[in-house]
């Protein structure tokens, strides 16, 4: 058995070997890497209100419910959500408006609100998030050409295990985050992001029969607030 | 019931058997033809739909052939920055020349945690490198967290696909192995109800295993990120929830940038599932305080990559993002499913990858289990020539069997060298084919047909007739024709 370091020379001098490359440390392939052909379609032909329809639409596909509402109706938008649930313990990253959670627990007898203050030291425990029944959390982005969410992680989306645990998403996506292509997104991300979940739909396999089946092991409810900013 | 297989499938290349007879088993089965027909036709029914729609497809395909391309003509330059990038964001960077030194690595590391369990995202490559035995060996417990693999895992069975690795299991098939190993003895062969039964079965290892080893579909030079394509949560559970994450990836997997993500991301579900988007793909960078398994490490994997690299029809092999559409687009993939091609990697990708890893010592069947069609290059979002190598392979095999002494006993070759001398001269091609009537006119039937043959003969006619040899040859119906018009004109004047 050879140490690490020479397995990592060795396999290095034979990939330069193979490809005729120069060990020099001053190479750099940033030409002969912009002018790779990108002739595909990057910007989306469609109406803000089309966009929005397609990404209703492509939602929905996938299994996932979709509401729409004002910004002025959102902490009832998602009371009205939370109540429909039929769920008791929810958790919310830290970064949420508070307005979101206090007309929920004015609205709802016996709900259960759980902050996850990690990025304060007071984080959730696994067994507290896993406890959870439902979780609420915004998004980076949405791409209405394949009904995918993008999320960032960041305060307001909350740690990954957060929107794990818990059977029962909802997800507070503003009409602007909303871009018609994948391409469009990737424009969004000016500095490339070191965490993302992209979700398109709840959890799913095809493994048996190819009979698609929803929800195996991440929530299996998907629900989606989609707010209609003023233009 | 009859059972998933005859007998337990050999997926080492160095033991398999040669695909013709490995896939005699499955031709004989008809229950496994229909398992595997039935889930190809719904794969490819998706796909089709999901690529008509893209206008864009082509200038897609091209776009991702070229960046895969021009990532591995710069490979040690975008994985010394995959290195660099993903070492400062608090990973740590293992390389491991063939199998035995990645499960080496592997096994070390485990040992560093005490793991005495693991769980397991669905990664071809650590089939590739058989980790689960060393493991286990190692005593080690791997579970399987992907619903494909855990049936197979329980079913003690093997992978036949690389995207739906059972694919020919079906309903009542899983029904009856979970039964017996879940203890379930009520279960019902509902696909709802048997993907209820796993996730009770793995949600308690999620939530307690602090170990967890998985793949990669990319690496991220630009930023040292690591990407997972998935649609269960298993993989996001994996990569989440324990203390210690292992990634085993090939070192064929980097892509330059975080933007090249808006390519591939589009071409690998369409190809791989038929869906316009995966449910789940997760991306992440070194570690992260609070999120996520705060150690991580990646062992990159050469095992023969970097000299597939260096020939220059096969390097596209490794432009391969693993979506598995070759095979659902193959005729022969469709008659013998996976099984048969004696690797993890089956199908026309198998076919020019195994004999490669193997440094064409072994494996050298499969090239040939290809009718060279075609489909595979048509279908493939990076555009792999898979035909071309095929080709290329078939002339290395040939040329293996050229040096050999032994040739000379092998009925094929003597055979070639019979018809070499035979169709040389114009006199020795008419006494055979007079031969020839002569002997086949015992063994043809009344209706024109040849239905049984002795000796190597009958390797053709146990599975189909062949039609006799007409009363003339064309030149002598040719040459008896002129010589009657003649005869006509003669009369005519």
């Amino acid at each position: 058995m050879s140490a690490p370091s020479t397995s990592r020379q060795r396999i290095l001098d034979r990939v330069r070997v193979s490809t005729h490359a120069s060990a020099d440390p001053g190479y750099d392939p940033r030409s002969a890497y912009a002018a790779l052909p990108r002739s595909f379609i990057s910007h989306g032909e469609l109406t803000a209100e089309a966009r929005i329809h397609l990404m209703i639409e492509r939602l929905r596909e996938y299994g996932a419910e979709v509401v729409e509402c004002s910004p002025e109706e959102v902490p009832a938008t998602i009371a009205a959500q939370l109540a429909a649930s039929g769920k008791h313990v929810f958790v919310a990253p830290s970064g949420i408006p508070p307005a979101w959670m206090v007309t929920a627990a004015w609205q709802i007898s016996g709900l259960e609100w759980n902050l996850d203050q990690w990025d304060t030291g007071h984080g959730l425990t696994t067994a507290e998030i896993e406890k959870a029944e439902g979780v609420v959390t915004a998004a980076f982005c949405g791409v209405a050409n394949s009904g995918t969410i993008a999320i960032h992680h960041s305060l307001t989306e909350g740690r990954r295990v957060l929107t794990l645990l818990p059977d029962w998403h909802l997800c507070i996506l503003h009409a602007g985050q909303v871009v018609e292509t994948l391409p469009e997104y990737f424009g969004r991300c000016h500095v490339p992001p070191s965490l993302v979940t992209w979700i398109s739909g709840p959890s799913a396999t095809a493994d048996i029969e190819m009979t698609r089946i929803k929800g195996v092991h991440g929530p299996r409810f998907l629900h989606v607030i989609l707010v209609r900013d003023p233009v | 019931m009859s059972h998933t297989a005859a007998a337990h499938p050999e997926l080492d290349p160095t033991l398999a058997l040669p695909f013709p007879q490995a896939a005699l088993p499955v031709l004989r089965n008809p229950q496994l033809r229909k398992n595997v027909a039935h889930a190809i036709d719904v794969i490819q029914a998706k796909r089709g739909k999901l690529v008509e729609e893209k206008t864009d497809w082509q200038q897609l395909r091209q776009a991702a052939s070229a960046i895969r391309a021009h990532a591995l003509n710069n490979l040690a330059f975008y994985l010394e920055q995959f290195e660099t990038r993903c070492t400062a964001a608090g990973g740590t960077v293992h390389w491991a020349t063939d199998a035995a030194e990645a499960r080496q690595i592997i096994l070390d590391l485990l040992r560093q945690e005490n793991a005495t369990e693991v769980i397991k995202i669905k990664t071809m490559t650590s089939a590739e490198i058989q980790l689960n035995p060393s493991l286990e060996a190692a005593g080690i417990s791997v579970f399987e967290t992907d619903l494909a693999e855990l049936i197979l895992q329980l079913g003690k069975d093997e992978p036949s696909h690389i995207v739906v690795p059972a694919l020919h299991v079906n309903r009542s098939q899983v029904r009856e192995i979970f039964a017996r190993r879940m203890g379930l003895e009520n279960l019902s062969d509902d696909p709802q109800a048997l993907t209820a039964a796993a996730r009770t079965y793995l949600r308690q290892k999620f939530l307690t295993v602090p170990t967890a080893i998985g793949g990669a579909n990319f690496l991220i030079a630009e930023t040292g990120s690591v990407v997972v394509v998935e649609s269960e949560g298993n993989g996001r559970m994996c990569l989440t929830l324990p203390r210690t994450l292992i990634t085993l990836a090939g070192i064929e997997k980097v892509l330059p940038r975080f933007q090249d993500l808006e390519v591939m991301l589009q071409v690998l579900a369409r190809s791989a599932t038929g869906e316009r988007m995966n449910p789940y793909t997760s991306l992440w960078t070194g570690v992260t305080p609070g999120d996520g398994p705060q150690r991580f490490h990646v062992v990159l994997l050469d095992n023969q990559r970097s000299s597939i690299l260096g020939r220059p029809v096969e390097r596209q092999t490794l432009k391969c993002i693993r979506c598995a559409a070759c095979m659902n687009a193959c005729p022969v993939y469709r008659q013998t499913g996976g099984h048969a091609y004696g690797s993890v990697y089956p199908g026309p990708i198998g076919a020019i990858l195994t004999p490669q890893l193997m440094q064409m010592q072994h494996a050298q069947s499969l090239p040939y289990a290809s009718s060279l069609c075609g489909a595979c290059y048509e279908v493939c979002p990076v555009k792999i020539n898979i035909p071309e190598v095929l080709i290329d392979l078939r002339a290395k095999v040939t040329d293996q069997e050229r040096g050999r002494f032994n040739r000379f006993l092998d009925p094929m070759y003597l055979g070639m060298k019979m018809a070499n001398f035979l169709f040389a001269s114009a006199w020795r091609f008419r006494a055979a084919q007079r031969l020839g009537r002569i002997g086949l006119s015992f063994f043809t039937s009344r209706d024109g047909w040849i239905h049984s043959l002795p000796g190597m003969g009958a390797k053709w006619t146990q599975t189909r007739d062949l039609r006799g040899l007409p009363s003339e040859t064309f030149r002598n119906w040719w040459a008896a024709r002129a010589a009657v018009g003649v005869e006509l004109k003669r009369e005519a004047k």
